[in-house]
């Protein structure tokens, strides 16, 4: 069973190998719905020429839910909420391509060598952040609510819904283990 | 003694205005520690305080868990959302 430890200052992640593979396939999927362009990847994000350089010229209001949920409407006006998405979204979706990113990377340590293991020197707060929006995601696609774990344990082993059901309640599981040591 | 206000700090215009709101709503996703984690984080509350407004978005569906301009309340919001919370701001509808 995976575990978060904390380790002197830092924390590790004890992994199996079929745990480590299930989440570099979740992270990967998410980075991909994402899109994998990082705006600020090349040059100071905090120059504002180049800020203004980056802009893209249309940033509209996503049709993915998922993505809509992870990049939401600040406002509840449609003009002000299109207005600041159009400065803001480049940044929000590059923080969480990102702490992605840097999860894929311990992981990828994981699934190369093939076996399962502990990952040392992790970033909880980038960890929590992208479990999260892991949890996140696959909620959406479940149509997750209240009485979600009921359907879950009702649904029989068969349903192919069912695993996606028992993925997001260990993330959900892993996530709060995390918190436990931080809180 | 009284210390006289620069001009900067008598903002007539901001002191009429009403100030932005910056709203957290509930969803049934986020875990209950995860929420009272990051308002510690980004707003410095206590435990405590955190996680009274943690419960008042989970049993009211909203909290308001700042107040300010509405630069401000955009920081805040950014940052909610970096943190996968459901976040919205808006000028306060109370005088």
């Amino acid at each position: 069973m995976s575990n978060f430890e904390k380790v002197g200052s830092g924390y590790s992640l004890d992994l199996t190998l079929d745990e480590a593979q299930i989440l570099i396939n979740l992270v990967e999927q998410l980075l991909e719905l994402l899109g994998e362009g990082d705006f600020f990847h090349h040059y100071d994000s905090s120059d504002p020429l180049a800020q203004l350089l980056a802009m893209p010229s249309e940033i509209v209001t996503p049709d993915d839910p998922v993505l809509l949920r992870l990049l939401p409407n600040a406002y509840a006006d449609p003009e002000a909420a299109s207005d600041f998405r159009r400065y803001t979204e480049p940044q929000l979706r590059g923080s969480k391509q990102r702490n992605l990113r840097l999860v894929r990377e311990q992981l990828t340590v994981l699934v190369d060598e093939n076996h399962g293991g502990v990952i040392e020197e992790l970033d909880a707060d980038i960890w929590l952040k992208a479990i999260n929006d892991l949890r996140i995601a696959l909620s959406i696609r479940l149509e997750i609510n209240e009485e979600s774990f009921e359907t879950f344990e009702m649904l029989p082993d068969e349903d192919p819904q069912k695993s996606v059901y028992a993925v997001y309640f260990w993330l959900g599981w892993l996530q709060e283990n995390l918190l436990g040591l931080l809180l | 003694m009284v210390k006289t206000l620069s001009k900067e700090e008598v903002n007539i215009s901001e002191l009429i205005d009403r100030p932005w709101i910056t709203i957290v709503w509930d969803d049934p996703v986020n875990l209950m520690n995860y929420v009272t984690h990051v308002f510690i984080k980004l707003f410095g509350f206590s435990k405590e305080k955190a996680h009274e407004l943690m419960m008042q978005v989970h049993n009211e569906g909203r909290a308001v868990v700042s107040t300010g301009t509405r630069e401000e309340m955009e920081r805040d919001v950014q940052r909610l959302h970096e943190h996968g919370l459901w976040a919205t701001l808006q000028r306060d509808d109370k005088i």
